[in-house]
């Protein structure tokens, strides 16, 4: 399994005294779209937090390309290629598309006024208009601050924020914490093709979603959380709706049950 | 000639636009303030004729909006990179003091503008660096309002310092024909303005006002930039400390509290929200100016100055009121016209 882009071991993670994470393995390849289901509680976003350095597990392992590595912050795990779509969409509100895609990674105009630290506005603008053309959505002129938006249409600028840095390495990581679930059914469908574009580029992505259909028809593979333990990790091919439906509410049991865990 | 009037779902026009009257309603609420003060200066000039309209009367309205101007620009920093500070008034009568005492004491003129400029941007980094450490901004600043009047009383030995001659080229002195403020003002404005909308740093300001968790997720150290605004905000307290004194000619230890509500109003006139990330120094800049073409009118109409107070806490009601209605209609409009928004373009 060298081809791994994220690989984590064993990880556990407490809030306080609560146990949201139990020994979890779980890995993505560079290409794949790799789904996580489970019912409300099941540890999802907490599993995705650590990932993307948002929480430093109580213990385990992160791998990023065969490399360990710990992320202290966002920011480290941003180093290292991956980026977070998170479920309070954290954009700017006053500034405009353009503004909000280009913070961090903003272009400065050439000669003294560059060094001034004076922002080439046009140029990110052209860039960004650029980047959300590659990535097939169209949202509002990049002008338009972010506040006047439409609930869809913030959801594809939070995405398209996350895409357009994964996309420049094409080792990148995206994980996507339900990303539709503000969306109707037109624009489900749109983030869902977004998705299997990136992934076709050669982007990991880990995908936290309650939409079972949408999990079945986007994802490569899924691994299904139930009480913060990793109870099935499935090719989509291999597996079917009713079992997922189990190992979500716990009715079937774990694919990886032993001995130990029989008490 | 060939119009082309394009559906609302059928986005396929080359440059993106928002609708005529979209834009129509951002200008309002993004320049209304303009035309606000544009209306109010067309009907003193009628109702105060002949004595408002004239270019003196217009000097001596810029003159005394400078001050409001300058501290409003410390508070509008403050608020839009997402904190109060309250610490304004104890800044700078401390920077004044400062001042004061280092020309009475035979430092050079120029050096000790300067020592109680960075004095100033260095209780900021004070205010910023406590706060950050999560406490309350507003508590934390009137803490440090006492703190600094205090020091003022302190180097002062609770008097005035006065005779401060050499300030006056700060102060009443005239520069092509305008009052010496109205140029520190007006430079200050412009270069704060530029920061803001144009320079990196000064958008990542914005945005951390507006909503710091976004900045963090960007791999941008969120905090330097609050600590950075109150820099910003306590260099204006003192900026504006100064001015007083050189106006004077004398520094005063005691600060005064009231120039946070004549700056809060004017910032509050212009839109900026409370809650942070938003906000033009342009705008401010005009709220400071409708303040002083109030009291301005008023006065030579022989109107008590308290109807000037009142006044202006009506329009301000008032310019709440219209902020509100301009933007729930912009939301419905595009809310309207968002449905076909998302297209998976295959070009
Ligand atoms: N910040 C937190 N503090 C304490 N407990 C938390 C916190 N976040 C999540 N939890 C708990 O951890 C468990 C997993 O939560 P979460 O990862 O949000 O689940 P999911 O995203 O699958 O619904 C839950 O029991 C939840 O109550
Ligand atoms: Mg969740």
């Amino acid at each position: 399994m060298a081809d791994n882009a994220l690989e984590l071991r064993n990880i556990d993670m407490h809030y306080g005294y609560v146990r949201a994470l139990d020994g979890i393995d779980i890995a993505v390849r560079q290409g794949e779209v790799l789904g996580l289901l489970g019912d409300n509680g099941a540890g999802k976003s907490t599993l995705l937090k650590v990932m993307s350095g948002a929480h430093q597990p109580t213990s385990g392992e992160i791998r990023v390309h065969g490399a360990e590595k710990t992320f202290g912050s966002p920011a480290d795990a941003t180093h290292s290629g991956i980026q977070m779509v998170y479920q309070d969409l954290a954009l700017v509100d006053a500034q405009d598309i353009a503004t909000n895609l280009n913070l961090g990674r903003e272009i400065l105009r050439r000669g003294p006024l560059g060094w001034l630290g004076f922002v080439d506005h046009k140029a990110q603008r052209r860039r960004s208009t650029a980047e959300l053309e590659k990535l097939g959505v169209r949202t509002a002129a990049v002008t338009r601050p972010v506040e006047m938006l439409s609930g869809g249409q913030r959801q594809v600028v939070a995405l398209a924020r996350g895409a357009t840095r994964v996309n420049g390495e094409q080792s990148g990581i995206l994980l996507l914490d339900e990303p539709t679930a503000a969306l109707g059914y037109e624009q489900t469908q749109q983030v869902q093709s977004l998705i299997r574009r990136l992934a076709d580029q050669g982007v990991a992505c880990v995908l936290v979603t309650h939409n079972l259909p949408l999990a079945m028809s986007v994802c490569d593979r899924i691994a299904v959380l139930n009480r913060g333990r990793k109870v099935a990790d499935i090719p989509v091919a291999e597996t079917e709706n009713d079992h997922l439906v189990g190992w979500i509410t716990g009715a079937r049991a774990s694919m990886f049950a032993t001995a130990s865990e029989a008490s | 000639m060939t119009v082309t009037i394009a559906a609302p779902q059928a986005v396929s026009a080359e440059k993106d636009k928002d609708p005529a009257l979209i834009r129509w309603l951002i200008f309002i609420r993004d320049r209304g303030i303009f035309v606000l003060w544009a209306v109010l200066l067309i009907a003193f000039s009628i109702w105060a004729s002949p004595y408002f309209a004239s270019l003196d009367n217009g000097i001596l309205i810029a003159n005394a909006a400078a001050l409001t101007a300058i501290f409003a620009a410390g508070i509008a920093v403050g608020i839009i990179c997402g904190a109060l500070d309250l610490s304004i008034p104890g800044t700078a009568a401390l920077a004044g003091c400062t001042c004061g005492w280092l020309i009475t004491h035979g430092t050079p003129t120029g050096l000790a503008i300067l020592v109680a400029l960075v004095l100033g941007g260095f209780v900021g980094l004070i205010n910023g660096l406590i706060s950050l450490r999560g406490f309350n901004p507003i508590i934390v600043t009137i803490g440090t309002l006492s703190v600094m009047s205090g020091a003022a009383a302190g180097i002062a030995g609770g008097y005035t310092i006065s005779g401060l001659d050499s300030l006056v080229f700060m102060g009443t002195d005239r520069f092509a024909g305008l009052p010496a403020p109205v140029w520190i003002t007006a430079a200050l404005f412009a270069l704060l303005t530029v920061f803001l909308t144009r320079t990196r740093d000064g958008i990542r300001l914005m945005a951390v006002g507006g909503n710091p968790e976004a900045v963090r997720r960007s791999g941008i150290h969120a905090d330097r930039y609050k600590v950075l605004g109150f820099v910003i905000s306590g260099f204006c307290a003192a900026l504006g400390g100064l001015v007083t004194t050189a106006l004077v000619t004398e520094a005063n230890p005691a600060a005064n509290v009231s120039i946070i509500f004549n700056a809060l109003t004017a910032v509050a006139l212009a839109g900026v929200s409370l809650a942070g990330g938003r906000g033009s120094l342009p705008r401010v800049l005009v709220g400071a100016l409708i303040l002083g073409t109030i009291s301005n009118a008023l006065t030579i109409k022989g109107v008590s100055p308290y109807w000037a107070t009142a006044t202006t806490g009506l329009l301000l009601l008032g310019s709440l009121a219209l902020e509100k209605w301009v933007s729930t209609s912009v939301s419905r409009r595009l809310v309207q016209s968002a449905s076909a928004s998302v297209h998976t373009g295959t070009r």
